[in-house]
């Protein structure tokens, strides 16, 4: 086929392309459903959820949630040729940081002692087990919604994909964890979130193959 | 470009007209070792994926960049790839031989392969506009569909193309 030939017939296509942002939207209905559906049958929420809300533990809650925000802006950015990330990425690595300036303030007051008495209790590995699986649905749709972009840095892209992914699956198990010390929140939800970013990077490549 | 993403034939044709020379000799510049044949291969696959990808360029922002953003990502795709076979054109070793009547220098091979792997309707259907430079409403009235239908149908085995393309250079 003559180049010319392709181009009269890609011309003719004219059928308007969903943006990433509707893509990812439109894939992450039934993956929340299955992550929600799954949470109710299997975690449930803690029973005294409505005063844990109510307290400082709500940020478990919305701590992973400002991370979803900043993570998908990030990657929607990623996957659009020529838009500046400088500043989402700035702040994504912001928000990283404070909690790490956070982890680093409490382990200083409460020592070594402290965190492997925080950390020595069952709820870790449940944590660390639940997590990546109620964020596989929502990861699988975020990188099927941004491979309608076109990432020129897919490891990137796949990593800031499971970090949402990560971060919204923490967020839903935060509701059924009863375990609010910052020694235990902090580097457990860490971990986990860590493990499903890992699987990012590592699917992005191939998933975001453009 | 904004013409085209609200469904300007025209003008969408006319621009894709206008980058392609640009575009060719960005990939022959890099890619003397191809051959014509495979820098044209490189060169649909660039036009391609600015198709496929037209709907990531925002309104406001500069058209040029965006385009060349999306070439350079192909062009190294593809050279990454088609460099593992090298093909040495004879021309570099025998500068003596008789220029033998070249194939029509725009022509690309792969594209023929991946018709052949295409469902015969979408490859007719590409075919028609491509080669034929039939209408919309001329495919539909051949081929007994709606214009709605030919319309669909050309959007997805331009989908499909570009996915078979993909995997072909992997």
């Amino acid at each position: 086929m003559r180049t010319q030939d392709l181009i009269s017939a890609l011309a003719a296509d004219t059928l308007p392309q969903p943006p990433v942002i509707r893509q990812i939207s439109r894939a992450l209905v039934p993956a929340v459903a299955v992550s929600v559906v799954a949470f109710i049958l299997f975690w449930g929420a803690r029973p005294d959820i409505v005063a844990t809300l109510g307290s400082m533990a709500v940020l478990k809650t919305l701590g992973p949630l400002a991370l979803v925000a900043l993570s998908v802006a990030y990657a929607l950015a990623l996957s659009h040729p020529g838009v500046a990330d400088e500043r989402r990425k700035i702040a994504l690595g912001g928000a990283l940081l404070l909690c790490a300036l956070l982890f680093v303030v409490v382990f200083a007051q409460q020592g070594l002692a402290g965190l492997a008495g925080a950390l020595s209790t069952p709820s870790l590995l449940v944590c660390l087990l639940s997590v990546p699986v109620l964020a596989a649905p929502l990861l699988a749709a975020m990188l099927w919604g941004l491979s309608s972009g076109a990432s020129m840095r897919p490891r990137v892209t796949g990593a800031a994909a499971g970090l949402a992914a990560g971060g919204a699956a923490a967020a839903l198990y935060s509701f059924y964890c009863d375990k609010d010390m910052v020694l235990f929140v902090l580097p457990a939800y860490s971990v986990a979130i860590g493990s499903v970013v890992l699987a990012g990077a590592l699917l992005g490549p191939r998933a975001l193959k453009w | 470009m904004r013409a085209a993403n609200r469904g300007d034939t025209g003008a969408y044709h006319k621009l894709l007209t206008a980058i392609t020379p640009v575009l060719r000799k960005v990939v022959r510049a890099r890619g003397a070792a191809l051959g014509p044949e495979g820098c044209e291969d490189v060169l649909q696959d660039v036009l391609l994926a600015i198709h496929r990808k037209r709907h990531l360029w925002r309104d406001d922002a500069p058209l040029r960049p965006w385009i060349y953003a999306i070439a350079r990502h192909k062009v190294v795709d593809a050279f990454r790839s088609r460099g593992r076979r090298v093909e040495l054109s004879i021309d570099d070793f025998a500068e003596g031989l008789a220029a033998e009547p070249g194939p029509d220098p725009t022509q690309g091979r792969d594209m023929e392969k991946i018709f052949g792997e295409l469902e015969p309707r979408a490859a007719e259907i590409v075919r028609a506009f491509g080669l034929k430079g039939e209408t919309t409403a001329e495919t539909a009235a051949r081929l007994d569909m709606s214009e709605g239908a030919v319309r669909v149908a050309l959007h997805r085995a331009l989908k499909t193309i570009a996915r078979l393309r993909e995997r072909m250079i992997e």
